[in-house]
């Protein structure tokens, strides 16, 4: 199961991030999101447009097609 | 003399914790061998001077903004580190004190945001903190002052004799690595653990330091084979990660003792603001609307009637008195064209846009300080991956709005370097605040009943090229580079008065300072161009030397429908400034106020002649700061002629369609 998966205002355990680019992947963990932070899906915009995700009360956005990239577990 | 390096975070409030411990004097100048720019405050009571570095999440850099900090640690002499820490992330913040913590340096700990960690239920034991950091840790809210005479006193305690580094235990494995290299490096007043732990982790500016001391193969070597025994006995894979494991179990090991949750958490305002900025509907409507505001209240409402009574200020009892005043001393009549008719008219015209260009900057600083800016990236998106950029380069270019120098500068962030190129070279194409007088001037005096429109319109085409641009270049000169987008999304804020005022003044001031350089220098040369010719001094305006170098532009820009010596004229010194067209044009037309250049305009232009003109002034070059800028910022000279050169060809092929376009369609 990836990110991509959960449904918005659902939270999931992160197993995995090492199929994420690169610099997004770095990105992630300077922002102290990585395996086994617990993620929540806040929002996406439309026609594909980036995902809203929150960790520990710290907010980002990335692609989707990033988020696709990100495995998770269900809590 | 004490120098303090401020390093923190990004969205930490640094900018508001340097505001409270400097005064207002603060001066930007050049690190020695890296041309970037730092900010440096004087700090209050004489205690020396803080140094402003950009946020950054780790010492190891990512991008360019980032390098500039481990370049600094590896350059520059400084006294004390005052590391800002927000209170309410301290796990994320942490890692970045720790690294800072085994240069050995002194440090103080300012733990921001302390109100909003406690809102969150979270009870710091700052004392804890402080005794396994073995620093000061001092509880501050920057916004409103709090705390921070104790910052201040802690800075004025600092001794740098009896400071010793942090030193975490990172197993037997690479503490024997670390050893080994350290035996390799010289002496110098940088401390070794620090640098080799560095190394370890990857940090470029580091390995570039180490190459000249060490051989490459040998590092690489050490490197290599730290990295595939700590495979081959821990869970990670790479050495970064594992160095990151060991320091996160660190601090989640002392934030056990030192934090204490308690369970009560309401829904944070951020997200409920949220869930309307970046709604799947809203969003984008809700920017657009935002934009609208802002241009309206810029160029409408707010900026117009200002400049305007600046005009009759200026062209009134500013000119009346220098007129009179000169006349009182019985100056010579070409002292008085000196005056009057170069520097008045040509500076004159450019200041009473300052007012605008003030309004523009004053939003975009309100833009930026309330944390709406990374949303600006998130729903733009989608729509710039379209042209193959990401959300980010959005913001480079809402800045250019108000001016490109600043533009260029902020795409610093973006930390794929083929888009940050890419978003530098086209930010240009923004329409800057400086090209608003030429259209001002031209639109009143052609289109008056539809000026607002023609202005956007060319606000709107600026964009159009740039994206058009960015997805030829790249699908040819920049192909198969990944666009990436990863944004961090901070908490809104009430954006603070005195930062607001701070950052328009510190954006605007370079306008002012334009106007008594470049624009004055410019203004006289111009007036001096018009006023000598082959036949000698005070010659007839078309038979000066000015309208023999425009004369021959003109044949070149006949095609696009301004063929004149004053067109060709005002573009050379629009490259110095663009609003020096208007500069020019005051003195080439010999007017004495705007209004009356309009009428001289309209005389002298044809309504599609005068739009294919401003179309052209909008694309055909950076001016002169911003091409030091791109120069600067790409470190590559072939870059900051490309982007001369294509914006030239642009602005020529796009003015000649619409000229010869709107010919045939009979509007000529």
């Amino acid at each position: 199961m990836t990110l991509a998966d959960i449904q918005p205002g659902k939270k999931a355990r992160i197993v995995s991030i090492e199929n994420v680019n690169k610099l997004v992947r770095r990105r992630l963990i300077d922002l102290g999101i990585m395996e086994g932070s617990i993620i929540c899906l806040k929002n996406s915009l439309p026609f594909g447009g980036p995902y809203t995700l929150e960790a520990d009360g710290q907010s980002i956005g990335i692609r989707r097609r990033e988020a696709s990239l990100i495995e998770v577990s269900n809590l | 003399m004490m120098n303090v390096a401020l390093i923190g975070n990004p969205n930490t409030g640094k900018t508001s914790l340097f505001n409270a411990l400097t005064g207002f004097y603060e001066y930007v100048g050049n690190w020695s061998g890296v041309t970037v720019e730092k900010k440096v405050g004087k700090l209050k009571d004489e205690l020396g001077q803080l140094i402003d570095l950009p946020g950054i999440y780790s010492l190891n850099p990512l991008s360019e903004d980032e390098a500039v900090v481990s370049n600094f640690l590896l350059t520059e002499d400084f006294s004390a580190v005052l590391n800002i820490v927000d209170a309410s992330q301290l796990e994320r913040n942490l890692y970045l004190t720790l690294q800072v913590l085994e240069y050995g340096k002194p440090v103080v700990i300012a733990l921001n945001m302390f109100d909003v960690a406690k809102g969150r239920g979270l009870k710091i034991d700052t004392e804890k903190l402080s005794l396994y950091m073995k620093t000061p840790v001092i509880p501050v809210v920057a916004r409103k002052g709090t705390g921070i005479d104790q910052v201040k006193h802690y800075l004025r305690e600092i001794n740098a004799e009896n400071q010793e580094a942090l030193v975490i235990h990172y197993g037997e494995i690479l503490e024997n690595a670390i050893q080994k290299l350290i035996r390799q490096l010289p002496d110098s007043r940088l401390p070794k653990r620090w640098l080799a732990l560095q190394f370890f982790e990857g940090n470029k500016p580091v390995w570039e330091l180490l190459k000249k001391h060490v051989d490459e193969s040998v590092l690489q070597k050490i490197f290599a084979e730290t990295e595939k025994r700590i495979a081959e006995t821990e869970s990670v894979s790479s050495l970064d990660r594992y160095i990151r494991q060991i320091r996160r179990q660190w601090i989640c090991n002392v934030l056990e003792k030192a934090i204490s949750h308690s369970p009560d958490r309401k829904v944070p305002l951020s997200d409920r603001i949220d869930r309307i900025v970046v709604h799947k509907v809203w969003g984008m409507p809700i920017f657009m609307l935002l934009m609208y505001l802002v241009f309206k209240f810029t160029f409408d409402w707010l900026g117009s009637p200002l400049s305007d009574a600046l005009d009759a200020f200026i062209t009134g009892p500013v000119t009346n008195g220098i007129s009179s005043g000169l006349e009182a001393i019985g100056a010579s009549s070409f002292v008085k064209a000196v005056i009057l008719d170069g520097i008045v008219a040509g500076v004159g015209g450019v200041l009473v846009f300052v007012p605008q260009i003030m309004i523009l900057f004053f939003f975009i600083s309100l833009l930026e300080d309330s944390g709406y800016m990374a949303r600006v990236a998130m729903v733009m998106d989608r729509l710039m991956e379209i042209f193959g950029l990401n959300g980010k380069a959005f913001i480079p270019m809402i800045i250019g709005f108000g001016c490109n120098v600043p533009g260029v500068m902020a795409a610093r962030t973006i930390e794929q370097p083929s888009e940050r190129l890419l978003t530098i070279v086209l930010t240009p194409m923004m329409s800057c605040s400086a090209r608003l007088p030429v259209y001002t001037l031209f639109a009143g005096a052609f289109f008056a009943e539809n000026q607002a429109l023609v202005v956007f319109s060319l606000y709107f085409l600026g964009i159009v090229v740039a994206l058009v641009m960015a997805k030829i270049l790249t699908s040819t000169l920049l192909k198969h580079k990944e666009s990436v987008f990863v944004v961090e999304l901070p908490p809104y804020r009430v954006p603070q008065g005195q930062v607001l005022f701070r950052s328009t003044w510190e954006k605007g001031k370079g306008f002012l300072r334009k106007a008594g350089t470049f624009i004055l220098g410019g203004s006289v040369l111009i007036w001096f161009l018009s006023y000598a010719g082959p036949g000698g001094l005070s010659v007839d305006m078309n038979e000066s030397y000015l309208a023999m170098i425009g004369g021959f532009l003109g044949t070149l820009l006949a095609p696009i429908g301004f063929g004149t010596w004053q067109a060709g004229a005002a573009l050379i010194t629009g490259f110095l400034a663009k609003e020096v067209v208007v500069s020019t044009m005051n003195i080439l037309y010999a007017s004495p106020d705007i209004s009356s250049l309009q009428g001289i305009i309209a005389g002298s232009f044809i309504p599609l002649e005068a739009f294919s003109f401003i179309v052209f002034i909008l694309l055909y070059i950076p001016c002169l700061a911003t091409v030091a800028v791109i120069r600067k910022e790409t470190n590559s000279l072939r870059w900051t002629l490309f982007s001369m050169g294509y914006s030239l060809a642009i602005a020529y092929v796009i003015s000649l369609i619409i000229y010869q376009g709107g010919k045939l369609l009979g509007l000529g």
